[in-house]
C-alpha cells in the first residue's frame, strides 16, 4: 500500500514528466543541431536574398531585359542564370546549366507572385513582385529536370513551367557572347 | 413484463435515495494489492508506446533527411 501513498504516487508521475521533458529537449536540441550542421558543412540553406527591383520596368532596363535573360557565364567564369516567372509562363522555358559546378539562379516577377522548384533537387523558392529572388546550387547529375511554378498565380497556372537541362562540363560552351542556351533535344 | 421489473428492482427502488445507493452503481471493490500492481505496470506501458511512437518518427526524419534531403544537393 505504500506504493500508492499519493506523495509517493505524485513524485513518480512529475519523475516521468520530467523525464519526458528532457527527452523531447534532447531531440530539438537534435534537430536544431541537425539544421545548423547542414547549414555549416553542406552548404544548404533556405534562400535569403532581400534586393529590390521595380516589377513595372523589369522589361524595359536593367539585369532582367530580355537579351539578358537565361544562361550567362561571367568574365571569371561564375554561371549565373536570368529567369521572369510571368502568368503563364517562364522566360525562358528551358535553362542549360552546367553539372558539378555552383551556379546562381535569379527571378524575377513582373505581376503576381510566383513559385518554383526544381525537381529532384532542394531549390525551392517563392518569387514575389519587387524582389529578385537569387538561389545558389550545383546540379549532382546530368538530365532534364522539371521547373514547374508551385504558387497559384492564375487560371493557367498549371501551364506554367519550364526545364532545367543539366549538361557535362565539356559540353557547357559559351558563345561569344558568354550565353549558353539549350541544346535541342 | 416480470424481467422488466426485475431490471427495475436491480438498477433502482424508488425507496432509495440517490442512484448510488443502487447496486450497480457502486464501484467494485477494490484489491489494493491489483491496484498497485496496474498502477506500477500501466504508465511503463505508456511510456513505452509514447517512446516507440516518437522514435519511428525521429526514425522517418532521419530516413528523409539522409536518403532524400542530403542527396539532392546544396541550395542556399
Amino acid at each position: 500500500m505504500s506504493e500508492l501513498h499519493p506523495e509517493i504516487h505524485e513524485r513518480r508521475i512529475l519523475g516521468t514528466e520530467l523525464l519526458w521533458a528532457v527527452g523531447v529537449g534532447i531531440l530539438i536540441a537534435a534537430t536544431l543541431s541537425t539544421i545548423v550542421f547542414t547549414a555549416l558543412t553542406r552548404d544548404i540553406n533556405p534562400p535569403s536574398n532581400v534586393e529590390r527591383i521595380d516589377p513595372k520596368t523589369l522589361h524595359l532596363s536593367g539585369e532582367f531585359t530580355e537579351q539578358n535573360l537565361g544562361t550567362t557565364v561571367d568574365a571569371d567564369g561564375a554561371v549565373t542564370a536570368r529567369v521572369i516567372a510571368t502568368q503563364f509562363t517562364f522566360v525562358p522555358r528551358c535553362i542549360a546549366v552546367p553539372e558539378g559546378r555552383r551556379i546562381t539562379m535569379r527571378f524575377a516577377a513582373p505581376d503576381v507572385i510566383h513559385g518554383l522548384l526544381i525537381t529532384g533537387t532542394n531549390v525551392n523558392s517563392m518569387v514575389v513582385p519587387g524582389f529578385v529572388s537569387q538561389v545558389h546550387t550545383e546540379f549532382t547529375r546530368t538530365g532534364h529536370l522539371l521547373m514547374p511554378c508551385h504558387e497559384y498565380c492564375g487560371l493557367g497556372h498549371s501551364e506554367m513551367w519550364a526545364t532545367v537541362q543539366v549538361v557535362p562540363q565539356n559540353e557547357f560552351k559559351p558563345d561569344q557572347d558568354r550565353r549558353v542556351a539549350c541544346a535541342k533535344r | 413484463m416480470q424481467a422488466a421489473a426485475a431490471v427495475m428492482e436491480v438498477t433502482m427502488s424508488l425507496n432509495e435515495p440517490s442512484a448510488a445507493a443502487s447496486r450497480v452503481e457502486v464501484a467494485d471493490d477494490v484489491d489494493e494489492e491489483s491496484l498497485a500492481e496496474v498502477m506500477r505496470v500501466v504508465p511503463l506501458g505508456a511510456g513505452v508506446l509514447a517512446g516507440s511512437a516518437v522514435a519511428l518518427l525521429v526514425l522517418g526524419y532521419l530516413a528523409i533527411y539522409l536518403l532524400v534531403f542530403l542527396p539532392r544537393g546544396t541550395v542556399g
